[in-house]
Formats: C-alpha cells, structure tokens, sequence
C-alpha cells in the first residue's frame, strides 16, 4: 500500500507518495522548479543542478538537486528563495553561454531570470544534460550511445566511435534532445551569438513573476506536468 | 606459514619470531620507499648485500628494506643498529665503508650522518635531528621497523594483537564506542567522525555489508597514503578486520591506484601473507568472523577518490559520483550499506584499541584528535612526511620541522589540502592543524598535503594550476564543476595574460560560490577553494594582474620583461650562449642587451646569471 507523507513546499503542505522525488511532487502541485536533465520516465541523476532547493534541516539548509531527493515526512522544502534563484541563475548562464543556439536552453535561462551573459559564447552543441544516454540505456536497453572521456572531453558517442548495429533507430535520443529545438529564427551566426529572451510573453512574465513558469519549450516537448 | 587458530597461536607465532630476530646481532634498515628508491635506494640495498657477503657477514647481518621514513629530502636513507645510526644520502659507492667500517668495527663515518643546517653539527641518530624531534610520530614510527613484505616482522612489533584482543573480549558495539570517544575524524580530508560513521553503517538494515580503504590519493604533492601502504600494509588490513567486525562486514576491498605499483605489490602480499596465515579468511582466530580482503586498482582518475566515484568504480561501471542523498553507509557499493575510509584512518584503528581512547583522545585539539600525516612538499628546506599531533600550528611544522624556505628564501604562503582546500599567507600561520579551523579559515586540513610557497611564487598563477588540474580530473557529469571550473580558468587566464578587467574578480567570486554550493560531489563542492582562499588573503596580487598589467612575483609570462642590468653585467657572454632563442646580444666585456621581440620568457638567463644582472619587471 502506497505511503503517503507530507512535504512543504515553498510553504504549502504536499502530501506525496514516499519516495517519490521532490521534484515530481512540485511539479504534480504546479510549482515550476526549472529542470532540464529530469525526464519522468528515466532515471535521475542530477547533473544539470538547475533543480537545485532549499532543503531545511533543524533550521540549517542545505542545497541539493530535487530530483535525487526523495520526499520524506515532515521536509521543508524552499524552491525560489532568492539564495536559490542567484544560484540557479548562474548554471542557466553557464548553460546558455555554452549552448544559445538551443530555444530549450534559451528559455530556460529567461525562465531562471538571466538577463545578461557576461561570460563568451560558444558554440556547444551538447549541454550532455544525457537524456539521450538514459533512454537508450534505460528505455530500450540498447546502450547504442553512452558518455565517452571525462571533463573537457566528455562528450556523448557510440561505442568506439562506431555506429553499432544493435541501435533499434528509434529516434529516440533525438526527439528527447534540448539541442534539436533551434531558436526561432534559426541558428545564430558564428559570433552573433546573443541571448534571446525575445519571446515578449514570456519575457514579460519572468519580469512580472520571476517565479511563474513560462510554459517552455522544453516542457511542452517532453511531458513536463504542466503539458500532461 | 603456521596458521593461527586462536589467539594462543599468535602469541606463541610472535615469541618464536622475536627468539629468531634476536639471533641477528646488526641490522642495517633501509629505506626503500619511493622517495628513496627514485634516489637509487635499490642500488645501495644491492651493493650492501653484495658487500656483506663479500665479507661473509651474510647470516649475521639482518638486512632489512623498509617503508618511507619520511625525511625524503635526505634520502636514500640507512639505519644501522646497535647505535641507531642514521646516515643520510646514501650512495652505492658507500657500501664498502658502511660494513667495513661501520657494521665490522663500529666506526661511525662522519660524512654520512646529517648536518644540521643551522649550527653546522654533526647528528648522529634519528631522534636527535630537528625534522624528528618536532614531530609526533605514532604510525610513520613503524615504518623503520618492519620490512612491508614480511608479516613476522609485522607481528613481531605487536600487530595484529588489537585484532585479537576485539575477537576474544571486546563486543563490536564496544568497539565503535571506544572509536567514538576517541575522537578519530576520518583523514581523508572530510574530517567526518568515524565511530558516527560506523554505529549509521552497523544500525543499516541488511545482511551484506562491506568495508573499504580508499587508497586513491591523487592530490599533487601528497603521498601519506601511499608510504602507510607500502611501509606498513598490515596495520590498514588490521584497522579492516576490526572495523568489518565492528559494523558486521565479512568483505572489504582495498582501492588504490595503479600508478603506486610499490603499494599495489606490498598489500597484495600482506593480504596473501595474511590468508595464509589465517588471519584473513574463515573464522579468524577460531571466533565466528569471517573477513576477506580483495584488491582493486584504480585507473587513474583523480574524481574516484570521492566515495560514490569510488564505488561505481568497484563495480565496474564509469567512476563518476552519485547524489549523495541517501548516505554510502546506508547505500553503498552494491547499494549495500558500506563504510568507506581513507588508508591513515584505517591504520589509526589497531593503535587506538591497544592504547585505549583516553591516549588518543588526549592528543590534538578539542575537534580534532590524534596525529596527523602531511606531506610537507614545494619551496622548503626539508621536504618529507611529517606526523605531528592535531593543533601544531602551521609555523612550527613548516619553520621547525620544514626548516624554513629553501635556498633561505622567504615563505609566503602555504597550501593545505592539495587542490581542495586553500591557501593561507604567513600572518595566519599561527593557525592549528584542525579541521574546524583551518575550515573557517578557508582552507581545509584535506588529505594532508602540504604545498608550500615563497615569494617567487604568484598566487594567481597557483590558482591557475589547481583549476588547470581540477578542470581535467573534473568527470564532467554536473553542470557547475564542468563548465563553472572551466569559466573560472578562463576568467584567470585572461587575467594572467594581461586581459583582466576590474568587474572579472567580483565574477570570479560569484561563479566560485555557484560551483562551490550546487555541485554534485565534494571535487566540485571544494574545487574554487584555491581560487577563494587566495582572492581572500592576495587580492593585492589579483588587482596588480588586472590593473597594472603586473605580476609582482615575475611569473605570469605575459606580464613581465627581461632586461639586463648595464651596471651589473660585465659582458661575461654567459646568458648569450645560453638563451636558446638568440635573444641576447652584446660583445664581450661589455654590457648585453635582451631583444624584446625574440625574448621567449624561459628564464634561464636569469638563473644562469652569476651576477643578478638580469632582472624581471
């Protein structure tokens, strides 16, 4: 029998199965915590960091990523203090600054309120937020792609660099990728690179309510709560 | 190899031993760590033995190759006992006078024995010298008296009789709580309390638990862990078995690297030796413990020195962390519960059991207890592993037992941590070796390594170093510590390279705390230390980067010209021959010039100058 524990959530009460990670329980109450490597059907494994919380222990808090933390009775939770959001500001500057020519990444950097980049663009076309990676291991247990090298180098491949024939082709990897979603009026030009911010309805909600969710694009491709 | 069923068999194992080393008159120890094997230790163990027997002195001289000693700076070192004669920089061609003076007629040679720098004596034995006396020395003090391949030697200096005594009377509950009230702090660089650690892994639910010895140092200019595991292998796998019965493991696994093929070899034959004799395997000294003990190699990667990587690693999957919200003792390899300790904790066990909690508690400071190992490397006089007890301040083991700068240049700053943790200037120097302090300082105590710098070091070029290092050992699986400590590198070499703009520090700070409060594991979360801790205490130097376009310390190579002095040079020609780029010009007897446009910044020009003509703006 399901177990059912309650959580405050920005100050609300949520009551949610146990276990079940902070961040679906958020989103299921309709409080947008960004995230960009969460997919609900995979795995978690924290590595965008943009789901980062307050978690209030005996009056201490601790930051941690809301999709590796399971829901346990009595947690407070805090998903837009303003300790939160510079944080979570920054990483979306990191991450647009590496890859603008993505609209997923573009919004989610207006939704997290950057408003300038003061750091070069690149060129990125990978944030290897590895959502590829998961639903091919985890989905079709094809593991036809996986992270190849380590920190600079980290960048996702087949094994030994070679298109293997147990791919299935399901295409999966790519309708899951935040990079496949190009900016509106296409891809930015080699040293035009800019923020974008220029959807004026969404722009005008973050400066409104610089918490509201802003129906992103990554959101409505990949099934997050607000679409389902 | 007898094989010991109780705790009787080990006490009668160790008298025999000790009947049998009596009947060596002489033993000559040497030093064959790897500071002294790369000073060619092995030649003069070679030469040694062939003299000895050249001699026919083969059976009544014991010959014994030890672990590290710790004062590498001298090596290679021997020790001659009776006498206790401690010879330092060793060289083959000494042999013969070593056995046929010193071993055959007791004469000591007095080129050998170690000059103290500061009066010019002669010192003859270990304990006299000041990089000995300062310290504190309760697990490196073993090092010179067992041979790391010899399990008798081991017992013969009392091993193994903690394990005994905690199987025959000692419930493990007992156990955890004598840890506790010691006050060990894990040496690994966390400082989290071990009995804490070990009462959450015992309180686990699950059957299958196992214990682990990190022993994946990868911190430049650290090698503690290294020497206690090629010097004294026994004492770790010892502090295992204690630490397994404690928390109800019947396995551990010892992970070190594979790039210390010295420690590799030496715990794979203590734990053979260990089996063998039955002090590993099914119940050990006829109780109902079973303990095993498996080996597993690292490949390198400095990020599997972080408990998760480390485990993932011990799997067989990518050594890349995990969120750590469900703790390691719970969770762990295999998702059974695990405890995890770093080599130096481990061989802490076996010495706190048999001297009881009161005696460890009573070293150190208020939070931190015990001794601790550093490696005291970079610009000073006497480089090596230095133990000390918790709470010696900073200035005594780098002034008294360092023996200050080298080449009697002035100390700057020091580096605590490795690449984690900070670095502190010298008016903080009076601070203790603790974890809480140095922590609130904005460094941390870290494995133990300890870098220090003079004046002709530039922090911002330090803070270069460590990002450049972290940034390649980051695994790159979190946002923040793959991009944060990349934007952080280019943030600094812009500013050494003389692109700084004054808004650059306050981003510096910023992008710091981002990476250092969100990311996933502890080389994210401690990696923007190097660069906070020296913005903290050398901002001046960061300013005069940005603002000036100088590097006051004449390292950061965009930043400085070469010139030559015309009063001091006296055209000898010797930078000219030997500037490789043929930027020097001048005639001989007069005064040379450096041309600007072909100077490539090397600096050999200036070390090779006899007459500090050559000069650095």
């Amino acid at each position: 029998m399901l177990q059912y524990v309650n959580v405050t959530i920005d100050g609300a009460v949520a009551r949610v199965p146990k276990g079940r990670s902070v961040l679906d329980a958020a989103i299921e109450y309709g409080v947008c915590i960004p995230h960009l490597c969460h997919v609900p059907y995979l795995s978690d494994f924290g590595g965008c960091r943009l789901c980062i919380v307050e978690h209030v222990v005996n009056g201490r808090s601790t930051i941690t990523t809301s999709c590796t933390l399971n829901a346990q009775e009595g947690m407070v939770i805090k998903s837009n203090s303003d300790k939160v959001k510079k944080l979570r500001r920054n990483i979306a500057e990191l991450l647009v600054a590496q890859a603008p020519n993505s609209r997923a990444i573009q919004d989610i950097a207006v939704r997290c309120g950057v408003k300038e980049v003061r750091y070069p663009f690149r060129r990125g076309d990978c944030v290897l937020c590895g959502r590829c990676v998961r639903s091919c291991t985890e989905l079709w247990k094809a593991k036809a792609i996986g992270f190849v090298g380590r920190g600079k180098n980290r960048h996702v491949d087949y094994p030994f660099g070679v298109h293997p024939d147990f791919c299935k082709h399901c295409g999966y990897c790519t309708q899951l990728c935040p990079m496949s979603i190009t900016p509106c009026d296409g891809p930015m030009k080699p040293g035009q690179e800019r923020l974008c911010g220029k959807c004026d309805s969404q722009l005008q909600v973050t400066e409104e309510m610089p918490d509201a969710c802003v129906w992103c694009k990554l959101g409505e491709g990949f099934g997050c709560g607000r679409y389902a | 190899m007898i094989m010991l069923d109780s705790v009787g068999d080990l006490e009668a194992a160790r008298k025999k031993i000790l009947h049998q080393q009596q009947k060596a008159k002489k033993i000559i120890s040497l030093c064959g760590g790897t500071g002294c094997q790369t000073m060619r230790s092995l030649a003069v163990i070679e030469a040694i033995r062939d003299e000895l027997s050249k001699h026919g002195m083969g059976e009544d001289v014991h010959v014994r190759v030890t672990g590290c000693h710790g004062f590498c700076e001298q090596g290679p070192l021997v020790i001659l006992e009776p006498g206790n004669i401690f010879y330092c920089h060793v060289s083959a061609n000494d042999a013969k006078d070593i056995v046929s003076k010193t071993i055959r007629s007791g004469e000591v040679l007095e080129r050998l024995l170690y000059t103290d720098p500061v009066s010019g004596d002669k010192i003859r034995t270990e304990s006299e010298i000041p990089f000995y006396k300062a310290q504190d020395r309760q697990l490196l003090s073993q090092n010179r008296l067992i041979d790391p391949c010899s399990i008798e030697d081991y017992i013969a200096t009392g091993g193994y009789s903690a394990l005994a005594k905690v199987l025959d009377k000692i419930k493990p509950e007992k156990i955890i709580n004598e840890i506790a009230e010691a006050g060990l702090r894990g040496r690994g660089g966390g400082g989290f309390p071990t009995g804490r650690k070990w009462t959450e892994c015992r309180e686990a639910p699950g059957d299958d638990k196992y214990v682990i010895c990190n022993a994946d140092e990868g911190d430049p200019g650290a090698y503690m862990d290294r020497c206690l595991l090629e010097g004294n292998p026994h004492s770790v796998l010892e502090g295992m078995a204690i630490g397994a019965w404690a928390i109800g493991a019947n396995h551990g696994y010892i992970y070190v690297r594979n790039e210390y093929p010295i420690a590799v070899k030496n715990a794979r034959t203590a734990v053979d030796q260990a089996r063998s004799m039955g002090l590993l395997g099914e119940n050990i000294f006829g109780s109902s413990f079973s303990f095993d003990v498996d080996i597993a190699r690292g490949g390198g990667a400095f990020v599997c020195g972080e408990s998760t990587a480390l485990m993932a690693s011990l799997e067989g999957k990518v050594g890349e962390p995990r969120p750590k919200d469900v703790h390691t003792v719970i969770d762990g390899l295999w998702h059974k519960p695990t405890t995890l300790n770093n080599v130096e904790t481990w061989a802490n066990v076996p010495l706190i059991i048999i001297n009881g909690s009161k005696w460890f508690a009573s070293k150190g400071t208020k939070g931190s207890k015990g001794t601790k190992i550093l490696a005291l490397t970079g610009q000073i006089k006497n480089t090596g592993l230095v133990e000390v007890a918790m709470g010696t301040s900073l200035r005594k083991i780098v002034f008294d037992i360092g023996g200050g700068g080298a080449n009697g240049n002035a100390i700057k700053a020091v580096q605590t941590g490795g690449p984690s943790g900070g670095c502190l200037p010298l008016d903080q120097f009076d601070l203790p070796v603790d974890f809480d302090v140095l922590t609130q300082a904005g460094s941390m105590v870290g494995s133990g390594g300890m870098v220090v710098m003079d004046e002709h070091s530039c922090m911002v070029d330090v803070a270069k170093y460590f990002l450049t290092f972290l940034q390649d050992e980051s695994c790159g699986k979190c946002v923040p510590c793959r991009l944060g400590i990349d934007r952080m590198l280019e943030i600094i070499t812009d500013i050494t390279e003389g692109r700084g703009t004054p808004g650059q520090i306050d981003l510096l700070k910023e992008l710091a705390e981002t990476v250092s409060q969100t990311s996933l594991c502890g080389l994210g979360k401690t990696a923007p230390n190097p660069v906070l801790s020296t913005l903290r205490h050398f901002e001046k130097e960061y300013e005069a980067h940005i603002n000036q376009k100088k590097c006051p310390a004449g390292v950061c190579k965009a930043l400085i010209t070469y010139s030559i002095d015309p009063e001091k040079c006296n055209g000898c020609g010797v930078c000219k021959r030997s500037c490789a780029h043929e930027a020097i010009l001048g005639i001989k007897k007069s005064a040379h010039v450096i041309d600007p446009y072909l100077c490539q910044k090397c600096g050999i020009c200036k070390s090779d100058c006899k007459f500090d003509a050559i000069l650095v703006n």
